[in-house]
């Protein structure tokens, strides 16, 4: 149990108080207000870096959306079926090398991919690299437990590499894809790719009010939080508040829905969405739709050729 | 519950995108039915909603914070066939932007918490609340009886899809390709964490919320729930229900009976950030003493056998479904017990200007 | 089912002549969810170039009349005719005619954030013109010169949530000027604004009912009244219209702006010897509504 559960509410706020600007001691916990506002501020920095880094000049930039997104999901299906870490290596080092060539800054980008899902992978793969769980040839033995002998198995190991290299190759795919297209470009490819256009306007819809949504969210709790800056929130009237500005956001974007369709319908939108794009297929998109041919050949090639 | 890419072998990620595309379809159909030429407003600021709820955290005794997903309550507010689409493009956006769940392990995603949620939940829901009047507090408490089963039979069928990895796809040496953790480790795992923690988010969530806008935004209920008397003055009958939440309970209890079974291992089913306050929270909401009877279950039950390969499965069913059964009825009769008591101590001073 | 007749009255109107009236409401109610009254008995006729404030309190049915104007709600008892032509639900379910009306009149809604719902200001722009029929090319030259008229050229590829609430306004308004409608309707266009766009905008709907639109404009704001309007309709709080005049009679109407509840009187604070001492109720009622 946490500390915070059984110290009365005095001692914690005393702790507040006494603690002089910039210490490194014991910080109070961030609670479910700031955390929810901190949340909502990161998709927003998010979505604004993503939209800043789409609009400068690199080699997936200048790639057709569409082209992207088919050759994306091709190369994630190549990753999913690869059986060979050494070759899950080279994927994500090509991904790199792609990462760099579109002016992604490489710190940043293995940090946006590792954290945190692969990390998080890599934490909770290491119980199965025991014989308990994927039983094989023992290369390190722990000793015994209830008279089983105990120990990391060479395909447990084998197993949580691949794992962990396929969840991160894969999601450096989707960064790379999404950090380099602009979102509405991304729901025009989504247009020519046939996804019904339908699906895709409501797509666009969502992702745009999320945005709102999130500002009104923002505000209501940035009054609570000025609201009860001196006291420590209780549990019950802060799941009280949750449901309640929950609730009332609803009713917000019921009321809002109602008039986004009388926006539409005034001009001239009867149940049947049209969009401006139209894409042009160039020379570069060829080129690169044959380097991810290529690649994903030769991926396919080796795989086969090391055998299972 | 999100699954990122890398977690699950391209051919189940396949059969799930091929399922979930008349199940589109057919949501397409049911919304449009429902809500005419309105629908895509509806359903697209439904979406926003659905993405802003799994930002809500909810303060949960101990500090921590955990979220809900917030499936069930869509369905209640705005229909289940809404709910499909509403919860598939929340979870999209998550996927494409948020690196929230995997795009080829989108169509399983949308599977456990776009469809079996909201259906499994809303199902509960209608059956608890038919003849019920719409500002009822039953109702509210249908709704988060719905949220914590609708949470837990998906996490359910998410723990299945893991489990099943490792004994369908593997290398000759027995290598798995993919998740490796088998049944008898991820269904626990998983349950332990959404039967002790999400699952009672998911419940306050949904009840709270049903709850405040019984009392402050009537119309709004109504959108989908257009024929429901609105007092229980109104109803034509007093309604007789005990035998029904009887009834839920114990289909509740047999349905989860797998989840009863309780293993020490890590929970793994959730891989976003957040959820690792959710681990930390199951590690530590476990008490040691249960801890220590489930390790010694395990010693006199399986000693000598080989446990890890579910070669003798029956025996530990028959155990898990005695202990399942004790679990899930504390469970109940706690959620049941919570609700009662949330209701009353809310007070209309709370609402936010 | 829209009648032959009907169509027939609408497309003769398209050669109609200038000083025609091209709406006429008689004798609207309306209610919202037959509850909430919004509308009582309400008759108006608009004719082509005029500049009509529609003026009361919040909650008057302002909006809600213009709505009515725009062919998104419909009257529970009377009638709307506009160029001619009666509007009803089952009429605007006919396509040609449902193209027909929504090309000749454009609504600024108040909340700039329901009328901007595309991803990006250049699609926002586009979406009239695309679905009242126009070719992607003609769309195109559409949204490019509107974007340079109103000075949002720059913001072609931002999304919503990176403009402020005035250029938000602006991409709203241009969203309804690409369908290039007869009607204007403006719902409190200057709410919310700060006084430089305000002016900027009032300029804009002054310079477009020069050029023949007919504006329709809702508002409590009575310092900007007689600029923006040459004929003003009053709403009393019980949803009724009690004068219609020009802004010069109704301004100096203290009494009839008292009644409906658009000036503050505080002679009575002050007791009998003091002076009537008018306030805007606009300064007071900073409120959203909805
Ligand atoms: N969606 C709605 N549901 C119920 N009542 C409404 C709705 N919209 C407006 N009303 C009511 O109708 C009346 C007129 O509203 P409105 O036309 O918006 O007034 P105004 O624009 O003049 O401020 C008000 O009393 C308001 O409360
Ligand atoms: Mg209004």
């Amino acid at each position: 149990m946490s500390t915070a559960a059984l110290a009365p509410e005095w001692l914690t706020a005393r702790e507040i108080a006494l603690c002089p600007c910039g210490c490194i001691g014991k910080r109070r916990k961030a609670n479910f207000v700031e955390k929810t506002i901190i949340g909502a501020a990161n998709v927003l920095k998010q979505a604004m870096f993503s939209a800043d880094v789409a609009s400068q000049p690199g080699l997936l930039q200048r790639i057709q959306p569409a082209v992207k997104v088919v050759t994306m999901l091709a190369l994630l299906m190549a990753t999913a079926v690869v059986r060979h870490l050494s070759i899950l290596v080279a994927l994500y080092a090509a991904t790199l090398a792609i990462a760099v060539a579109s002016g992604l800054p490489l710190w940043f980008f293995v940090k946006r991919v590792w954290l945190f899902i692969p990390i998080f992978t890599g934490v909770i793969v290491v119980p199965a690299t025991l014989n308990l769980i994927t039983p094989g040839r023992v290369v390190i033995p722990l000793g015994t437990w209830f008279g089983h002998s105990v120990g990391v198995t060479a395909q447990g190991l084998t197993s949580a590499g691949l794992i962990v290299a396929r969840v991160a190759t894969s999601i450096s795919l989707v960064v790379l894809l999404t950090l380099t297209t602009p979102w509405n470009k991304l729901l025009a490819a989504l247009r020519t790719m046939r996804v019904p256009k339908m699906f895709v306007l409501v797509l666009g819809m969502a992702y745009r009010y999320i945005f709102y949504l999130l500002e009104t969210v923002t505000d209501m709790y940035t009054a609570r939080k000025s609201r009860t800056a001196n006291h420590r929130n209780n549990t019950s009237s802060g799941r009280a508040f949750v449901a309640a500005t929950a609730g009332a956001t609803f009713g917000k974007a019921h009321a809002l829905s109602i008039e986004v369709h009388d926006a539409m319908v005034a001009r001239g939108y009867t149940g049947n969405a049209r969009s401006i794009d139209h894409f042009q297929i160039v020379k570069r998109d060829v080129v690169w739709v044959l380097a991810c041919s290529v690649t994903i050949a030769a991926t396919l090639g080796v795989n086969y050729a090391l055998g299972s | 519950m999100h699954i990122p890419d890398g977690y699950l072998s391209p051919a189940t990620c396949g059969a799930f995108g091929v399922v979930m595309v008349p199940i589109w379809a057919r949501a397409g159909r049911g919304v449009r039915k429902v809500v005419t030429s309105r629908y895509v407003p509806l359903v697209a600021i439904g979406a926003a909603y659905c993405f802003v709820v799994m930002m809500f955290n909810v303060p949960i005794p101990d500090g921590t914070t955990a979220h809900a997903v917030g499936g069930v309550l869509i369905a209640v507010l705005l229909g289940r066939w809404a709910a499909v689409i509403a919860v598939s493009v929340a979870l999209l956006i998550q996927a494409l932007f948020f690196g929230d769940g995997g795009v080829l392990a989108f169509g399983a995603n949308a599977f456990n918490m776009a469809f079996v949620m909201p259906m499994v939940g809303y199902g509960v829901y209608q059956l608890l609340t038919r003849r019920v009047s719409l500002t009822s507090p039953r109702r509210a408490a249908a709704a988060g009886l719905g949220g914590y089963i609708g949470l837990n039979v998906a996490a359910l069928v998410t723990a299945v899809e893991f489990g099943l990895q490792p004994t369908l796809f593997h290398t000759a040496d027995g290598t798995p390709l993919y998740a490796p953790f088998h049944l008898g480790q991820t269904i626990p795992t998983m349950a332990l964490a959404h039967l002790a923690v999400a699952g009672f988010v998911e419940a306050i969530l949904t009840a709270g919320v049903i709850a405040y806008l019984q009392r402050a935004n009537l119309p709004v209920l109504r959108i989908n729930h257009s024929g429901v008397a609105t007092t229980d003055e109104d109803l034509v009958a007093a309604p007789k229900l005990g035998w029904r939440w009887i009834a839920v309970g114990m289909g509740t209890m047999i349905a989860l009976t797998p989840l009863g079974l309780v293993a020490p291992g890590s929970a793994f089913g959730e891989a976003a950030p957040k959820a690792l306050n959710l681990r930390k929270y199951h590690l530590n909401a476990v008490p040691d003493g249960l801890r220590r009877y489930a390790g010694w279950w395990h010693h006199t039950i399986f000693n000598g056998y080989d446990f890890a390969n579910d070669k003798h499965p029956a025996i530990g069913y028959l155990i898990s479904a005695v202990f399942g059964i004790l679990a899930i009825a504390i469970v109940i009769a706690i959620v049941l017990g919570s609700l009662g008591v949330y209701r009353r101590h809310q007070r209309p001073d709370r609402i936010p200007a | 089912m829209p009648s032959a007749v009907d169509i027939a009255a609408f497309d003769a109107s398209v050669c109609a002549r200038e000083d025609q009236e091209i709406f006429r409401v008689e004798h609207a109610t309306f209610s919202y969810l037959e509850r909430f009254p919004a509308l009582n008995d309400v008759s108006l006729t608009v004719r082509r170039g005029e500049k009509v404030a529609l003026l009361g309190a919040n909650g008057c049915g302002k909006s809600t009349l213009l709505k009515v104007l725009d062919g998104l709600l419909f009257a529970d008892r009377g009638s709307f005719h506009a160029f001619g032509a009666e509007v009803t639900e089952a009429n605007l379910e006919d396509e040609q005619f449902n193209e027909g009306f929504r090309t000749r009149v454009g609504f600024v809604f108040q909340n700039s954030d329901a009328q901007v719902f595309s991803p990006t200001v250049r699609e926002e722009i586009a979406f009239g013109p695309l679905n009242l029929g126009l070719s992607i090319d003609a769309t195109q030259q559409r949204v490019h010169d509107v974007m340079r008229m109103l000075e949002i050229s720059d913001l072609a590829e931002r999304a919503p949530y990176q403009l402020s609430g005035g250029q938000k306004k602006r991409v709203a308004i241009a969203s309804v000027l690409a369908m290039n409608p007869e009607v204007l309707l403006f719902d409190e266009p200057t709410a919310a604004l700060d006084p430089r766009t305000q002016s900027w905008l009032i300029d804009l709907i002054l310079e477009l009912n020069q050029s023949g639109k007919t504006i329709i404009i809702a508002t409590h704001d009575l310092a900007t009244l007689d600029v923006l309007a040459d004929r003003c309709v009053v709403f009393s709080e019980d949803h009724q219209i009690v004068a219609d005049g020009p802004p010069g009679t109704i301004l100096r109407d203290t009494e009839l702006l008292i009644s409906v509840n658009l000036l503050h009187d505080h002679a009575h604070d002050h007791g009998s010897t003091s002076h009537t001492h008018p306030h805007d109720e606009s300064h007071h009622d900073s409120h959203r509504e909805h």
